[in-house]
């Protein structure tokens, strides 16, 4: 146990810190602390821009393989370099669905042409991504998914419907599970395949959210060409919980950093309107900042052990942590903020960062698997427990 | 940058797993419930001979010369085990504290497996063990002293736990050793303070894992409505929930141990996050480990009370939950202190 950075991850963290003191200004510096949590919506273009800015410099994808054209950090400068990104405010990273879940499975099931094809775009933050996963009859039951997949002429061709699909309407790209197999039930006969938003068949229409804004969408496929299959039919399940593995990964580390400055902004405000003079208020906000801790330290647990076995209980339960954790935070940030909390303040239902950041947090225990479901993997997975009777 | 224990530390610890499953069994420690001392010398004497008594003693005083962050996967042990022995509090927080004041004879003794140490937390508390052990280290305004128990009157106070021996001590400071006092002394309270806490944390996590194992097996084996009743997802959620706490409180626990160790100046705030992760969870452990035994918990038959009270005994010793709360609150709102993402995941070296 060495819980201590060399002397040469603090060379990084000061290369990373001054990129960033240089970079992040002039056109970009109204993107400081946006784009995160509930504000997904805001700047959506400009941080676009700022995402090919950060290619440039050679700052996006930074766990990647170098190999595959990413920087290759250990897990130790990566995690500089979250800390040092959420220090200075960068905003939201509109390309976190390619660099965090598309791009590593893609390197780690496509052939060397997908990669040759695929993986360019995500570094130079000029291709966007979603994940089509959900269906209306497919949520925490995604194995019920109904998209079908059909193989015409050498070419699959999808029609169905994706709902919830984040940021579509921003996206060039969607991976979409789709049965290649109409016989198939549940988890057989599935296919994970790589489609272009850009096209006849495929129409967005936004779904507006509790936040009044919308970022996710519902996707419909009509006779839609998929430009990819990733490995081959009836590996879809499989791909697609591999890509949920990722999700577990480093690419938390961005998130957690981020909600530490929420944390900070929470406990500023309570510092300046009094309210940290309140015994419950305190008691909330030191419950808070242990939280964050444990996500910190869980997350160096799983991080720092490269067996990739060990630690597996860690991240079995770590969704359930944070996803409480924050919306427990957005709770806090409200009774911080007192009556004023309720108040729209600049035009029509144009909601505060703070606002915003807690109707989100309503649905952090629903996205990428409900508390509830979480619970149940936690005892039939983790602790062994009686399984309970699902159609196979 | 590495928040893993290494393979030696992982394969000692099983290891005293191992022996502790076989040495400390529920039937034993029910004997042990109805003798006076409820301790067991050939025990102790096994432990010794194991090499624990002295893990934390240097090696010019015939220990081993570990530190605490070898020790609390132990720590955890003897709580998974609800070992009656003093052992967390004899290796834990005496030894540190004598090896500070140089006492070389009482730590070859510890060693040894001739003497056990039993410690008081604060000024006036009960101490545990004192009855077991040669020696005690007390404390009065702003000392701390070295006591043999014999020059001290013990007094029995029935414990809730079966398992624990807790005694009033009456003493002479005047006649005594003083291992610091002053501001010295104030520092020793501090880190006495902090290693028991660190000490009962430990033990907290290991008391949850069993509690957690006995109600698996428990809801497992256990049938109602024609299927086990951990079948049944408000029993599942349940001990999800406490899988989650425990799961949640190790790392604390460890980074707790690894600032001690290290003198880091934010020990004090990590140890009360340590203890305050590992007490709800173990308390929770005990609330849900009983709901979902139904009243088959409620006997005093069954072996999960061995636990549940130990949990709740520790959880009130080295500090309650409103002193460590506000030790982090206090540390948390702290003018000196930027919270910012720059107070970074581990530090510079
Ligand atoms: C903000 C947001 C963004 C999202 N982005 C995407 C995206 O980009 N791509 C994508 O594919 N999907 C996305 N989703 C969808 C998300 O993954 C689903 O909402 C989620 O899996 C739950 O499915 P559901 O909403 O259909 O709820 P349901 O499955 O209908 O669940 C409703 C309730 O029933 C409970 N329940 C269901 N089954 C069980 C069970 N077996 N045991 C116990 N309780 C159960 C649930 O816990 C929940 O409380 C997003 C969702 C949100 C809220």
């Amino acid at each position: 146990m060495k819980l201590s950075f060399s002397a040469e991850d603090e060379t990084f963290r000061e290369e990373i810190a001054s990129w960033l003191a240089v970079n992040l200004g002039g056109e970009f510096e109204q993107l400081r602390y946006r784009g995160g949590p509930g504000d997904e919506h805001m700047f959506a273009h400009e941080r676009k821009v700022w995402e090919q800015a950060m290619a440039k410099g050679g700052w996006t994808c930074v766990g990647w393989p170098a190999e595959h054209g990413g920087r290759g950090l250990s897990i130790e400068q990566q995690v500089i370099f979250h800390e040092e990104y959420a220090r200075a405010g960068g905003p939201g990273r509109v390309g976190h669905i390619g660099e965090g879940l598309a791009g590593p499975t893609i390197i780690a099931y496509g052939t060397d042409e997908q990669k040759k094809k695929y993986l360019p775009g995500i570094l130079n933050g000029t291709e966007l991504w979603c994940q089509g996963y959900s269906e209306p009859g497919a949520g925490s039951d995604l194995a019920n998914v109904k998209t079908k997949a059909v193989l015409v002429e050498g070419r699959w061709r999808l029609s169905g419907q994706k709902v919830w699909t984040s940021l579509a309407h921003e996206s060039d790209w969607c991976f979409v599970i789709a049965r290649t197999d109409p016989e198939s039930v549940r988890h057989k006969g599935l296919g994970f395949f790589l489609v272009r938003m850009d096209q006849p068949g495929v129409e967005v229409r936004p779904i507006e959210q509790l936040t009044g804004t919308s970022e996710f969408n519902e996707v419909f496929f009509e006779d839609a060409i998929a430009e990819d299959i990733l490995g081959e039919p009836g590996e879809g399940w499989k791909i697609g919980m591999a890509l949920l593995g990722f999700e577990r990964g480093v690419s938390t580390l961005g998130q957690q950093m981020s909600f530490q400055n929420e944390l900070n902004e929470i406990i500023s405000i309570a510092k300046q309107n009094g309210a940290a003079q309140d015994a419950t208020i305190r008691q909330r906000i030191a419950e808070a900042h242990m939280g964050l801790r444990l996500m910190r330290y869980n997350a160096m647990r799983m991080l720092s052990d490269n067996s990739g076995g060990a630690e597996d209980s860690a991240a079995l339960v770590y969704k359930l942590h944070w996803a409480s954790w924050h919306r427990n935070l957005g709770k806090l940030a409200m009774d911080v903020l007192g009556p004023d909390s309720e108040l729209v303040e600049s035009g029509p239902y144009n909601l505060s960062r703070l606002q915003s950041m807690y109707l989100f947090t309503r649905s952090d225990t629903i996205y990428g698997g409900t508390n509830q479901v979480q619970r149940n993997i936690i005892a039939e997975r983790g602790l062994g427990m009686p399984k309970e009777q699902r159609p196979q | 940058m590495n928040f893993t224990f290494s393979e030696d530390q992982i394969l000692f610890r099983d290891s005293v797993r191992e022996f502790l499953n076989n040495e400390v069994t529920a039937e034993s420690l029910r004997a042990r419930w109805d003798t006076p001392s409820g301790r067991c010398k050939e025990l102790w004497a096994a432990l010794a001979e194991l090499g624990l008594t002295g893990m934390l003693v240097s090696e010019a005083n015939g220990g081993l010369g570990m530190n605490e962050i070898d020790f609390v996967l132990l720590a955890e042990e003897c709580g998974r085990a609800a070992l009656p022995e003093p052992l967390v509090d004899t290796v834990l927080v005496a030894t540190p504290v004598l090896q500070q004041a140089g006492k070389d004879d009482v730590l070859a003794a510890i060693a040894t497996g001739q003497s056990a140490v039993a410690v008081q937390a604060t000024e006036g508390a009960l101490v545990a063990d004192a009855e077991f052990s040669e020696y005690l280290i007390l404390q009065e305004n702003s000392a701390v002293y070295l006591v043999s128990s014999a020059d001290a009157t013990l007094e029995l106070q029935e414990s809730i736990d079966p398992g624990r021996r807790l005694y009033s001590v009456s003493w002479d400071a005047s006649q005594a050793n003083v291992l610091a006092d002053g501001d010295r002394g104030v520092a020793l309270q501090a880190k006495m303070f902090n290693l028991g806490a660190l000490g009962a944390a430990a033990q907290l996590l290991g008391l949850s894992q069993r509690m957690i194992e006995l109600s698996v097996n428990y809801t497992s084996e256990r049938n109602q409505f024609g299927k086990p009743i951990g079948s049944f997802q408000a029993v599942k959620h349940h001990l999800a929930n406490v899988a989650v706490k425990t799961e949640f409180a190790k790392a604390p626990v460890y980074r707790a141990a690894y600032s001690v160790a290290h003198n880091l100046s934010d020990a004090a705030q990590h140890v009360s996050h340590a203890k305050l992760a590992a007490t709800e969870a173990a308390t929770q452990a005990a609330k849900s480990g009983i709901q979902v035994h139904g009243a088959m918990g409620y006997t005093w038959e069954v072996d999960l009370q061995i636990f549940m009270k130990r949990a709740w005994a520790l959880a009130g010793a080295w500090g309650s939950r409103g002193e460590h709360k506000a030790r982090v609150a206090s540390a948390v709102f702290g003018p000196e202190r930027s919270l910012g993402a720059g107070q970074t995941f581990a530090s510079a070296s």
